[in-house]
C-alpha cells in the first residue's frame, strides 16, 4: 500500500491507496505540498484512494446538486444518503464518499483531471469542518499581506492581480484559482494550494489577509468597503457551491464566513482593466 | 399563512440573515437581513398558521405602539416576507 503526506492550508493530508497515490503526486504542483509524516496531534485529513470495494449509495440517496467537471466532460452529482453519508458520483469515473469523522474514500479510475477535482472536493468537505475552505480567487501578496480578488468567472480577477504585478512594486502572485482560507483562533490567513487553475503558481506560503475584493466590470474605477450583509454576499458565492445545497455544510460554511468577515475587511470594486484600478485597490486596502 | 421553515435564519457576524436560493448557475447570493422586530415576529410566528391580526398582536404586545402603526408595520412585514418567499 502506498502513502503520501501533504500539508495544505496548514493541515495534514494523508493519501493512501494504490496506483492513484502516485498519480495524485504527479498532479502539477502537488509535490510542492508534500510533507514529512504527520506529527501526533496535528489535525489531519485522511483520503483513501483506490477503494475498489466502495459501494454506490442506496436508493434513498438524495441528489442535492449536479454540475459538470473537467471542462464539461463529466457530470457530477452531490448528495446525501439516508444515513447521512455524503456522496459525489462521477458519471464515468467513480465515486467519492465522506462520512463524518471517517475521512474520504475515493474509487476512481486513472484520470488525473478528475482525481485533481476529487482531491479538491475531499479537502473542502473535511476542511470546512476544520475552518479551512478553498475560496475561488486570485491572490496577490504585497508587503507581507495578501489581497484576495473574488468574482464570477470572466470578471477579471486574474487581470486585476496581473495589473498589481505590473504596476505595484514588491507584489507577487500566491494563487490564481483556489487558495485555502483558514480561520485559526483569531487569525485568518490565506494559503497557497495545488489548485491554481491554468496558472502554474503553487506556493507553500501563507499570509494574513488585508482585504477581500469583489470585482465587477464597470466603466469607471470605484471601490467601497462593505458591511456584514453585503460582505457575506460577496464571499459566499466564491466558496464551494455544493455547501450551499446541504444544511449541515451550509451551517459550517456560514460559521466560517462569519469568522472571516468579522476579522477581514471586504470591498466591492467596479473596475476597468487598467493600472489605475490596481493603484486604487492597493491604496485603499494596503495604503 | 406560515413562515417557510425551509428557509433558516442564520447569524453572521451579529446580523440575522436568511439566504434566498438564487438561480442555478449564477454566481449571486441574495440574503434578507432581519432587524430586531422582524426577527421577533419571525420567532413568535414560526411553526403555526397566522393572519395579519396575529402579527399586529405580537407588535402591540411587545412594543409600545398603537394599533394603527402596528397594523401598518405588520402589513409591510408580511408583504416583504412574502415577496422573498419567507412567508408562504
Amino acid at each position: 500500500m502506498a502513502e503520501a503526506h501533504l500539508n495544505i492550508g496548514g493541515l495534514d493530508v494523508v493519501l493512501s491507496g494504490g496506483d492513484s497515490v502516485s498519480l495524485a503526486m504527479r498532479i502539477p504542483g502537488m509535490r510542492v505540498f508534500e510533507s514529512r509524516k504527520s506529527e501526533v496531534g496535528t489535525p489531519s485529513m485522511e483520503i483513501r484512494l483506490d477503494c475498489s470495494d466502495l459501494r454506490p449509495p442506496t436508493s434513498g440517496f438524495r441528489i442535492l446538486h449536479e454540475f459538470d467537471i473537467v471542462d464539461g466532460q463529466q457530470r457530477c452529482h452531490f448528495g446525501v444518503d439516508v444515513d447521512g453519508t455524503y456522496y459525489y458520483t462521477f458519471d464515468r469515473h467513480g465515486l467519492l464518499r465522506y462520512r463524518e469523522g471517517e475521512g474520504v474514500d475515493i474509487a476512481m479510475e486513472g484520470d488525473m483531471s478528475a482525481l485533481r477535482f476529487a482531491l479538491w472536493t475531499a479537502y473542502g468537505m473535511m476542511g470546512v469542518r476544520m475552518g479551512a475552505v478553498p475560496v475561488h480567487s486570485s491572490v496577490v501578496v504585497c508587503n507581507g499581506q495578501s489581497v484576495m480578488c473574488l468574482g464570477e468567472s470572466g470578471t477579471g480577477k486574474s487581470t486585476h492581480t496581473r495589473l498589481w504585478l505590473e504596476n505595484i512594486e514588491g507584489t507577487s502572485l500566491l494563487n490564481d484559482d483556489s487558495p485555502i482560507v483558514r480561520v485559526d483562533g483569531d487569525e485568518v490567513r490565506v494559503y497557497g494550494s495545488p489548485w491554481s487553475g491554468k496558472t502554474p503558481c503553487f506556493r507553500q506560503e501563507h499570509y494574513p489577509i488585508a482585504g477581500l475584493l469583489r470585482l465587477e466590470q464597470r466603466k469607471e474605477n470605484t471601490i467601497r468597503r462593505l458591511g456584514v450583509v453585503e460582505g457575506f454576499t460577496a464571499l459566499q458565492p466564491s466558496c464551494p457551491p455544493c455547501f450551499a445545497h446541504e444544511e449541515r455544510c451550509l451551517d459550517l460554511l456560514v460559521e466560517f464566513i462569519s469568522n472571516v468577515i468579522e476579522r477581514v475587511p471586504v470591498y466591492r470594486m467596479g473596475c476597468l482593466p487598467n493600472a489605475d484600478a490596481a493603484r486604487l485597490s492597493h491604496d485603499t486596502i494596503i495604503g | 399563512m406560515r413562515i417557510n421553515e425551509k428557509m433558516k435564519v442564520r447569524t453572521v457576524a451579529g446580523e440575522n440573515i436568511v439566504m434566498i436560493q438564487g438561480v442555478e448557475g449564477t454566481d449571486m447570493t441574495r440574503v434578507v437581513a432581519l432587524n430586531e422586530s422582524a426577527l421577533l415576529l419571525y420567532n413568535k410566528l414560526l411553526g403555526r398558521e397566522f393572519e395579519v391580526e396575529d402579527v399586529v398582536r405580537v407588535l402591540t404586545d411587545e412594543y409600545e405602539v398603537n394599533e394603527a402603526d402596528a397594523r401598518k408595520d405588520g402589513e409591510a412585514w408580511v408583504a416583504d416576507m412574502m415577496k422573498n418567499g419567507l412567508v408562504v
